[in-house]
């Protein structure tokens, strides 16, 4: 609570507080109106629609746009991969990262001060993209779906605000009493210190997730395959190049559909297609990401 | 520190967490360690190589010959003046922009409303670049793009504004929409430090006399000053780093001059252009200048205000 709130029924608004009242709406319209645009003109016809001055709501409805969308396979393939890369990824990540973080917080890890600097040195140099090609190459993971699982198992970032939770938020007697009981380490880790840790695990779990599900650049560099490719890079060609819905999908549809789109609109579907997914979780997750981030930016 | 009743006073070697903390140590010694080590192709000559495992036992060294390449590149000017302005004007504009958001929304009385905002600011943030960069090249698109056709309704313009494809609009660009996507995200960790604020010193305030707008910029500001700190050395040891996504998505061949950056130069060349060399060379580069900034940043943070990050 802060004193400006207490305060609140002692004064009445002044002109200070219709400003920020006002300020802020503005914020929230600059943030939120331009994904309203891309919905309002997915649902609008499309010859109708480059007529222009469609702002708020559709002028002529039309579902003939997601028709276009829907049929192609690409956007079923992106999905596929995504889905799979954003779920291992994240389960894998954050299980590795936060045993490994539990290690680096027990205070009796031997050279555990060499460990940790061998860890800080790689977030702040690295080899580059070549040298890191390579080595995916010399691995086999090129053109392979492991390409985005194995190389994301850890972060050193994440492993540190992990390990910090882990030393000042779960009390020491835990672990000495478990280890009385005769638990070995891996056993308090798995079953005591994952489930007492929920909070900082859910929020590198989002940070892991969002991230893998917004990734384009490895899905073009390090895959080639068109069964490979992430929602994003489809997206990607969709939106910057002229390629379009493939003519073999486009077959099924009746002549009538081609008439009624254009590009822009099929575009705005297809946005709003792959977006659905994030603004159906992302209430859901806010509350655990303005928790973790104070986690976060505890020092260690 | 936490110190433990029961602590074995005997030192015995922790095999079990030893492993567990080897598991990072082997992770990283492959992922990061021996790309570190490819290095050398940097001070190789093995652009275009058909086959870099051989050549890059046999190849000869030809020491700092690809560095002086890239500097004497007709290229370099323009990538390096793009990133630094790109990175120098993310400092001064985007940089501050949450932490004033922050000390506005503090200042917003009713909770509900304050969720509303707080929900609907950090939502671009989840949103991909390329989703929202081609938001905004709709947006800001010649044909009937919705700021061009705002903008001739009001009879403020007369022809539509070629935002995407003049160059000289590109920092702009990048610049106006990297904020607004980044604000509500940004301000976040300001907003979790306000509300760690001790509220005595509010009510000491009070008592003297201070106005809200003097709290905020009196009491607010300057005890959230570590977390800022902390916050804009972060920033600085990426001034170099463009974010390859954005500047990809805003890219086109017609803006080119202003938007080929580090990021998006180091891909073409490198991968289109097999230059293998050569774009190691340009990492390097770019490595050791951010490592410098940023040991920079944090020895002069804690000679001016005692806290760094390391």
């Amino acid at each position: 609570m802060n004193v400006a709130r207490k305060q609140s029924c002692l004064h009445r608004k002044n002109g200070w507080d219709y400003l920020m009242i006002v300020a802020m709406a503005v914020f929230m319209i600059i943030c939120v109106y331009p994904f309203w645009y891309v919905i309002v003109g997915s649902f609008n016809d499309g010859p109708n629609y480059m007529r222009g001055g469609v702002y708020l709501w559709p002028r002529q409805w039309s579902l003939q746009n997601y028709m276009v969308t829907l049929v192609d396979s690409r956007l079923w393939i992106g999905f596929r991969v995504t889905i799979l890369r954003t779920v291992i990824c994240t389960v894998t990540h954050v299980f590795f990262t936060a045993m490994v973080a539990y290690a680096m917080s027990r205070r009796d890890l031997p050279f555990r001060k060499a460990i940790y600097w061998y860890n800080m040195f790689t977030m702040f140099f690295g080899g580059g993209l070549i040298p890191f090609y390579i080595l995916l190459k010399q691995l086999g993971l090129i053109n392979t779906f492991w390409v985005y699982v194995i190389p994301g198992l850890y972060s050193v970032y994440n492993m540190i605000i992990c390990s910090n939770y882990f030393h000042h938020s779960i009390p020491e007697e835990i672990h000495e009493s478990a280890i009385m009981d005769g638990a070995s380490e891996f056993r308090i880790f798995a079953r005591l210190y994952l489930p007492l840790s929920t909070p900082v695990l859910a929020t590198i779990a989002l940070w892991v997730g969002v991230g893998h599900w917004n990734a384009f650049y490895d899905s073009m560099v390090y895959t080639t395959d068109r069964n490979l490719q992430t929602l994003q890079l489809y997206l990607y060609k969709m939106i910057k190049t002229s390629e379009f819905v493939s003519s073999a999908d486009m077959g099924g549809l009746p002549g009538t559909v081609q008439q009624n789109i254009t590009s822009t609109t099929v575009r705005y579907a297809t946005i709003v297609v792959s977006t659905v997914p994030v603004m159906c979780v992302y209430p859901f997750l806010q509350r655990f990401l303005t928790k973790g981030i104070m986690i976060g930016s505890l020092k260690g | 520190m936490k110190q433990s009743l029961y602590s074995p006073r005997r030192k015995r070697f922790n095999w079990q967490i030893f492993v567990m903390a080897m598991a990072g140590v082997l992770f990283l010694f492959v992922f990061a360690y021996i790309p570190m080590a490819g290095i050398v192709i940097g001070f190789k000559d093995m652009d275009y190589s058909l086959n870099i495992m051989k050549d890059l036992y046999t190849k000869p060294f030809v020491g700092l010959n690809n560095f002086i390449k890239f500097v004497q590149d007709a290229q370099f000017r323009t990538v390096m003046t793009n990133t630094l302005a790109l990175g120098l004007l993310e400092l001064v504009f985007t940089f501050p922009l949450p932490v004033f958001f922050a000390l506005m929304l503090n200042e917003i009385r009713n909770n509900r409303y304050r969720k509303v905002v707080q929900t609907s600011t950090i939502f671009p943030y989840f949103i991909s670049w390329v989703v929202y960069g081609g938001i905004v090249n709709i947006f800001l698109s010649t044909d009937s793009g919705f700021v061009n056709n705002m903008l001739m309704d009001l009879h403020l313009i007369d022809n539509p504004i070629p935002f995407m494809s003049k160059s000289e609009y590109f920092y702009t660009v990048v610049i106006v929409s990297s904020a607004i996507k980044g604000m509500g995200w940004g301000a976040v960790i300001y907003i979790a430090a306000i509300a760690g604020v001790d509220q005595q010193i509010y009510e000491a305030a009070g008592i003297d006399g201070a106005n809200r707008w003097q709290m905020a910029f009196h009491v607010t500001l300057p005890c959230i000053l570590p977390t800022i700190t902390v916050q804009l050395l972060l920033a600085l040891s990426g001034i170099l780093n463009s974010g390859f996504d954005r500047i990809y998505m805003l890219q086109n061949p017609l803006n080119l001059i202003r938007s080929e950056v580090l990021d998006t130069y180091i891909y073409k060349v490198g991968i289109s252009q097999r230059r293998y060399s050569f774009v190691t060379a340009v990492g390097v580069f770019r490595s050791v200048i951010s490592v410098v900034l940023l040991s920079t940043g944090n020895l002069l943070s804690k000679k001016l205000s005692g806290n760094g990050l390391f």
